[in-house]
């Protein structure tokens, strides 16, 4: 420990459901996967690389949740975002020319640019696997990955603790395969927890995970140090940090939020619409309609209609981010020194934002955390970036608080995802876990076909526990798509639940969800048998 | 449903997925019940009761005992009950239902406890049958504990202090713009902003217009059951007892879409020899 008066600790959380169409040539929803690369995922490496070529020391912690991982290494999915990528190279040069001498020349060139860049590193310095990336900075001990519910399944609203098991222990044997050691954290999808669940993580290796404010502040005892240092669960010892909401408004604050300053990039205003038909089409999708494309000429400018908007300026724009994260940086410190004054250690504040926040929709924001990490670096000597796991190195003894059940939802707890426009969906979800632990209690050592049969079982079901489709359902928007995905996950489900029991597998039939539903290649279906969850269960 | 979500969709599907016409089922044969946890204050039941399992009752019991029952849910407080055997717990609460509801939402009396809910004919001579019992599900308390660790003291002021940095005050709130930010990326792939006010300055200024563009309407329900009776009277609404001030109660509960309330209320003087008896439904039709 050093001069510093207290800790921060940025928390990213990368997620996307698994979605992946190989039925169909051109996919619409997959592009949320190509828009987060092009403009979170890569961006973000290209700050690490940055800051680590000019000596610049930084601490973030990242959650990349298995079915982004999947994503992230699916052929077909990196066949296609190449393409995705090569089109915003091509598009973004054409354009050099046809804005020049224009007020949008500034903007023109900066795509051009950070494109070329993005491709640049994902073709030469990644070959096409960003994990490799995000791999190396977690070596080098910069950059702390953590893990996820395998696919963002939603823990407290599992009743079969079988179900519990298997989303920590499907996530952990992915992630091993992948950063070739064991995840230390894990965020928990919508950061719900469950008192209990910890024992599952603990039997992984896991040694903390996320709750929001009130997981920690509505514990049993009461926790000495409010959220500002993290608790330890009874029986696992696994600790748990809580998100603080001083830092998180600051971000997300409808009144003074950062994002909302009129300098920077106005999201609705998009190529995709500006240019003309003939020209932009090319670059949508192969039904033609015109949609957004990821590049925005205008500035927000202010409250006025959207062909008010005025022409973005990159440099003004990046210079007010430089300010932000000065004003972040300065009220972290206001609020350690405060913190100092009611505490008998250190303070720790949990930032934890989506990741997507940054650059997706906050375009500046990855410019705002580059600048964030340098002014801590360079500036001043108050407060230091640590990753929970070094903290926990530098506090191994922390109070013992069982956590409240609770989740970072609207309202705090459930209601998001279990509300009338969504609780139908239990019914077969719940269902469908008791069979799955069925077939698992039943053929406990299966080959062939029967253990291709069941494996895809066990994926049909996490594919279906998604909190994605529940959460899509409420927020109304592509509430079609997501009700699409709950009931086909369900159907094939059962269709082979039929199938087995029937023992009359259509092979064809376990080929094809293979190859469309190929999420977690590796799984083992036994992770849902009785006996896995009671072995648990034991030992804590 | 049809696969023509997406603008890609032009190509057939290599192999016909044979199950993908069929819609789900509406119940799985089996009868049985779920419970689960929603907030510190809700719970929510659902079930599957088979003709099967109705027809067995029916056989075991006289016809005109099954008619004059009624179908409730009885929802059983198990806190610290180890093993729970339909009478041995601390309380249980009783509620109409019908059982075609397939589900419902409780309101549940304490926070903080664990429940379990069995689902079953109230007889008019008070017997319970049960037809289908549910999981145990515990609630979160909702609030500060009042458990204070010997070795890890804080002064009390200091505590307070570290609550309202916390923002003890406001939980869950600030959640709702972070749902409606995380919400609108998903929206980028069907929207046509043909002149919509910007995220961001919309966004600032009106959470509301962040929703759609166009217009959007959100609308729930709770009812008030509320009243007087006379001084000293004893008042129970649907089987419960409730506390009268200064002659008056009442009681609020949410109402779900496609639900059934049924309240009798019922009040006794201090003697016990001189009853009244008001029945209340409610019931809200299944909306979009």
């Amino acid at each position: 420990m050093g001069n510093e008066k207290g800790y921060l600790a940025l928390v990213l959380h990368a997620h996307l459901p698994f979605i992946k169409h190989p039925e169909y040539p051109d996919f619409l929803e997959e592009d949320w996967f190509y828009e987060a690369m092009v403009e979170t995922y890569i961006p973000l490496l290209n700050v690490f690389e940055n800051l680590t070529e000019e000596g610049t020391d930084f601490r973030l912690t990242m959650s990349l949740t298995p079915p982004l991982c999947n994503m992230m290494e699916d052929p077909l999915l990196i066949e296609r975002f190449r393409h995705y990528l090569n089109q915003r190279v091509e598009l973004s040069q054409k354009e050099l020319n046809r804005t020049q001498g224009t007020e949008f020349e500034g903007v023109a060139r900066m795509y051009f640019n950070k494109f070329r860049r993005y491709q640049d590193l994902f073709e030469h310095r990644y070959h096409g696997h960003v994990l490799e990336g995000f791999k190396k900075f977690q070596d080098m001990g910069k950059l702390e990955i953590i893990t996820c519910c395998a696919t963002h399944g939603y823990l407290p609203l599992m009743v079969h603790k079988e179900s519990v098991n298997a989303q920590i222990k499907i996530a952990a044997t992915d992630y091993r395969s992948r950063f070739g050691r064991n995840p230390r954290g894990i965020w928990l999808a919508e950061c719900a927890y469950n008192p209990g669940d910890d024992k599952f993580l603990r039997d992984e290796g896991i040694r903390f995970f996320f709750t929001e404010s009130h997981g920690i502040l509505h514990g049993t005892p009461r926790p000495k140090y409010g959220i500002y240092a993290p608790v330890y669960c009874p029986q696992t010892g696994v600790a748990a940090f809580a998100r603080d909401m001083e830092s998180a408004q600051q971000v997300w604050s409808a009144e003074s939020g950062y994002p909302g300053d009129p300098r920077y990039r106005e999201f609705y205003r998009d190529l995709g619409y500006d240019l003309d038909y003939d020209y932009i089409k090319p670059y949508l999708h192969s039904d033609g309609v015109r949609r957004n494309i990821g590049m925005k000429y205008h500035k927000i400018t202010g409250k006025v209609a959207l062909n008010q908007k005025q022409a973005y300026d990159p440099y003004a724009a990046r210079e007010v981010a430089a300010q932000h994260a000065g004003n972040f940086m300065f009220n972290r410190q206001k609020q350690i020194e405060y913190l100092s004054t009611l505490i008998d250690r250190k303070p720790l504040v949990v930032s934890m934002y989506d990741a997507e926040l940054y650059g997706h929709w906050w375009y500046e924001g990855i410019d705002f955390l580059e600048y964030l990490f340098k002014k801590i670096y360079y500036d001043q000597d108050e407060i230091k970036l640590v990753t929970p796991s070094e903290y926990l190195e530098m506090y191994p003894q922390n109070q013992v608080v069982q956590p409240s059940m609770s989740s970072w939802g609207d309202k705090g707890y459930h209601d998001v995802w279990l509300n009338s426009g969504n609780d139908w969906i239990y019914r077969h979800l719940i269902k469908a876990a008791e069979r799955m632990m069925e077939l698992a209690n039943k053929f406990p050592n299966a080959g062939g076909l029967l253990c291709r049969a069941l494996n895809q079982a066990a994926r049909e079901l996490v594919l279906m526990q998604s909190s994605d489709w529940a959460f899509l359902m409420t927020t109304g928007t592509a509430k079609e798509y997501s009700t699409k995905r709950t009931k086909d996950h369900v159907k094939r489900f059962n269709e082979l639940y039929e199938q087995i029991q029937g023992n009359r597998i259509n092979e064809a039939y376990v080929y094809e969800l293979e190859l469309k539903d190929s999420i977690f290649q590796q799984i083992d279906y036994n992770v849902y048998s009785s006996a896995a969850k009671e072995a648990v269960l034991k030992k804590y | 449903m049809s696969q023509n979500l997406s603008s890609g969709s032009i190509k057939e599907p290599i192999v016909k997925d044979p199950a993908a016409e069929a819609d789900i089922p509406a119940g799985y044969g089996k009868t049985e019940s779920y419970l689960l946890p929603k907030d510190p204050a809700w719970l929510f039941l659902f079930w599957e009761i088979t003709q099967n399992t109705l027809d067995c009752i029916k056989q075991q019991y006289p016809q005109e005992t099954l008619n004059n029952a009624r179908t409730i849910i009885r929802l059983h407080d198990v806190t610290e009950v180890a093993l729970f055997d339909g009478s041995n717990s601390v309380c249980h609460y009783d509620m109409p239902v019908i059982f075609e509801a397939r589900s419902w939402y409780i309101n549940a009396p304490q926070t903080g406890r664990a429940y379990i809910a069995d689902l079953g004919y109230l007889t008019a001579d008070g017997q319970f049958i049960l037809v289908s019992r549910s999981n145990q599900t515990i609630l979160p308390p909702g609030h500060i504990s009042n458990v204070i660790d010997d070795k890890w003291m804080i002064v009390e002021g200091d505590f307070q202090k570290l609550l309202k940095l916390a923002g003890a005050d406001y939980i869950g709130l600030g959640a709702s713009e972070r749902m409606q930010v995380v919400g609108q990326r998903w929206k980028l792939t069907e929207l046509t902003p043909s002149g919509a006010p910007s995220s961001w300055s919309s966004f600032s200024l009106h959470l509301d217009k962040v929703e759609d563009e166009d217009i959007w309407l959100k609308a729930d329900c709770e009812i008030i059951i509320y009243g007087s009776a006379s001084k000293n009277a004893i008042v129970s609404i649907n089987g419960k007892d409730i506390e009268l001030k200064e002659g008056k109660f009442s009681i609020r509960q949410h109402l779900p879409a496609g639900s059934v309330v049924d309240l009798p209320i019922h009040a006794r003087n201090a003697k016990g020899d001189k009853t009244r008896h008001i029945q209340i439904k409610a019931l809200r039709e299944q909306g979009k």
